[in-house]
C-alpha cells in the first residue's frame, strides 16, 4: 500500500541530497575550471571575468573575496610541496628559486580556509621582492617553519595544514599567454617535528 | 525490484538537474559576495579603507603588503570619477560590475603621470562627455560599463612598515565621486 510513497520520498531523497551535497563539494574543492598550475602553484587567471564558468561565479559569489583584476596582479596558492603532500606546519619548507616576471611580488601563509596567518606581531608572517634576501644570482631561498631560521624566514603558528600564497602584482603572466612555460620556485620538505 | 532502479536512476537524473539550477543560480542569493560585502559597508561615494582584522562584512586586508581601499558606486545619477595621487610604489585600481566581473583594471604604470584619474559612464554618458569635452577631464581614462551599479578596489603597496603611513594617506586622500556637470 505504502510502495509508490516509499518509492516517491526514495526519489526525492537522492535528489536532495545528492545534489546538494554534490554542489557543496564541487564548490569546496575547486575554484573553478581555467585553473594554471606550474607544479604545486595554481592560479585562476579568468576567475574575475564575465566570460568564466558558472562554477568560478558561483565559488566567487560564495567566498565573496576581492579578486585580483588581469592588470593588477595573479595571485597562486599552493596547498601542496613538490611531492604532492600537503603542507603542515608540524614540518618545515624550503622555498627556493625565482618567481615569473612581475613588478613585485609577496609571499605570506593562510589558513585551509583562505584566513591569513598571523603568528605574532614581532615574527616575520610574509615577505615580499623587497624584504628578501637574495644570492648573487638574484635566486632566493625561503625557510617556512614554526622555529626561527636563518636568512629568509616566514613564521607560521602551529595549527596543521596551511597554504601559500604567492601574488604577482603587475605580471605578463596575467595576460596568460605563454604561461604555462612559467618557472615557479619549488617548495621541498626539509624535515618534521623538532629538527 | 524494478521499481526500485527506477526511483534511484529518476532521484539521480533530479540531483543532476539540481546541482545544475544550484550553480547557475547561486551568485544571485548568496548575499556574500564581493559586491553585497562592499555595499555592507555604507559607503557610497567614498573610498573604505578595509583594516588588518576581518570588518562588519567580512572585508579585510588579506595580503599584509596591500592596503586595500573598497567603494560602492552607481552611475544612475552621472558619470562616476576615481581620483588618486600621491607617491607609493606601487597601486592598482580595478572597477567590478554587480555581479563582481572585472570592467576594467589598471596599475600605476599604465596612468597617466602615475596619477588615478579616470571617469567610469554609461554609453550615453560617455558620447555627452566626449560632445563636450570638459577641461578637468583631459587627462582623465574614460571607460564604459553597461551596468549601473558596481564597485571599485584601490592597492596601494606597503613593502615595508615604512611605507604604512603613506600607503594609508594615499587610499584616505583618494576619491570616489559622481561627477556633476
Amino acid at each position: 500500500m505504502f510502495r509508490v510513497p516509499l518509492l516517491i520520498a526514495l526519489a526525492l531523497s537522492i535528489t536532495f541530497g545528492v545534489g546538494i551535497l554534490s554542489t557543496v563539494s564541487a564548490l569546496k574543492a575547486t575554484v573553478g575550471f581555467g585553473a594554471i598550475a606550474l607544479g604545486p602553484w595554481i592560479a585562476f587567471p579568468n576567475a574575475q571575468t564575465a566570460d568564466t564558468d558558472p562554477y568560478a561565479k558561483a565559488h566567487r559569489a560564495r567566498a565573496g573575496k576581492l579578486l585580483y583584476g588581469g592588470a593588477e596582479g595573479l595571485q597562486f596558492t599552493a596547498t601542496t610541496d613538490d611531492s604532492g603532500e600537503t603542507l603542515n606546519t608540524a614540518c618545515s619548507y624550503e622555498i627556493s628559486g625565482l618567481t615569473p616576471p612581475a613588478r613585485f611580488w609577496t609571499l605570506y601563509t593562510t589558513t585551509p580556509t583562505d584566513m591569513p596567518l598571523k603568528a605574532t606581531p614581532d615574527l616575520p608572517g610574509g615577505l615580499n621582492a623587497w624584504t628578501v634576501l637574495r644570492k648573487a644570482d638574484t635566486s632566493f631561498v625561503i625557510h617556512v617553519s614554526t622555529t626561527a631560521r636563518p636568512d629568509n624566514w616566514i613564521a607560521v603558528p602551529r595549527i596543521g595544514a596551511f597554504k601559500l600564497v604567492l601574488t604577482l602584482l603587475d605580471t605578463p603572466a596575467a595576460g596568460s599567454s605563454g604561461v604555462i612555460d612559467l618557472s615557479m620556485p619549488k617548495i621541498v620538505r626539509t624535515g618534521c617535528g623538532n629538527v | 525490484m524494478f521499481r526500485i532502479l527506477f526511483a534511484i536512476v529518476a532521484g539521480l537524473v533530479g540531483a543532476a538537474l539540481l546541482h545544475i539550477v544550484i550553480i547557475l543560480a547561486l551568485p544571485q542569493f548568496t548575499g556574500k559576495d564581493a559586491y553585497s560585502r562592499v555595499l555592507g559597508l555604507f559607503e557610497m561615494d567614498s573610498f573604505f579603507s578595509l583594516t588588518n582584522e576581518p570588518g562588519a562584512t567580512g572585508l579585510a586586508n588579506e595580503d599584509p603588503y596591500l592596503r586595500v581601499a573598497v567603494c560602492a558606486f552607481s552611475v544612475n545619477n552621472g558619470p562616476t570619477r576615481f581620483v588618486a595621487r600621491g607617491r607609493v610604489p606601487f597601486w592598482s585600481f580595478a572597477v567590478y560590475d554587480e555581479n563582481s566581473n572585472e570592467v576594467f583594471s589598471m596599475n600605476d604604470q599604465t596612468a597617466v603621470n602615475g596619477n588615478l584619474d579616470l571617469v567610469v559612464a554609461t554609453p550615453i554618458q560617455l558620447v555627452e562627455l566626449r560632445k563636450t569635452p570638459a577641461e578637468a577631464l583631459s587627462q582623465s581614462i574614460l571607460v564604459q560599463m553597461s551596468g549601473e551599479d558596481g564597485y571599485a578596489v584601490l592597492r596601494a603597496l606597503a613593502p615595508t612598515p615604512s611605507y604604512e603611513e603613506t600607503a594609508r594617506n594615499f587610499l584616505t586622500e583618494s576619491s570616489c565621486q559622481t561627477l556633476r556637470p
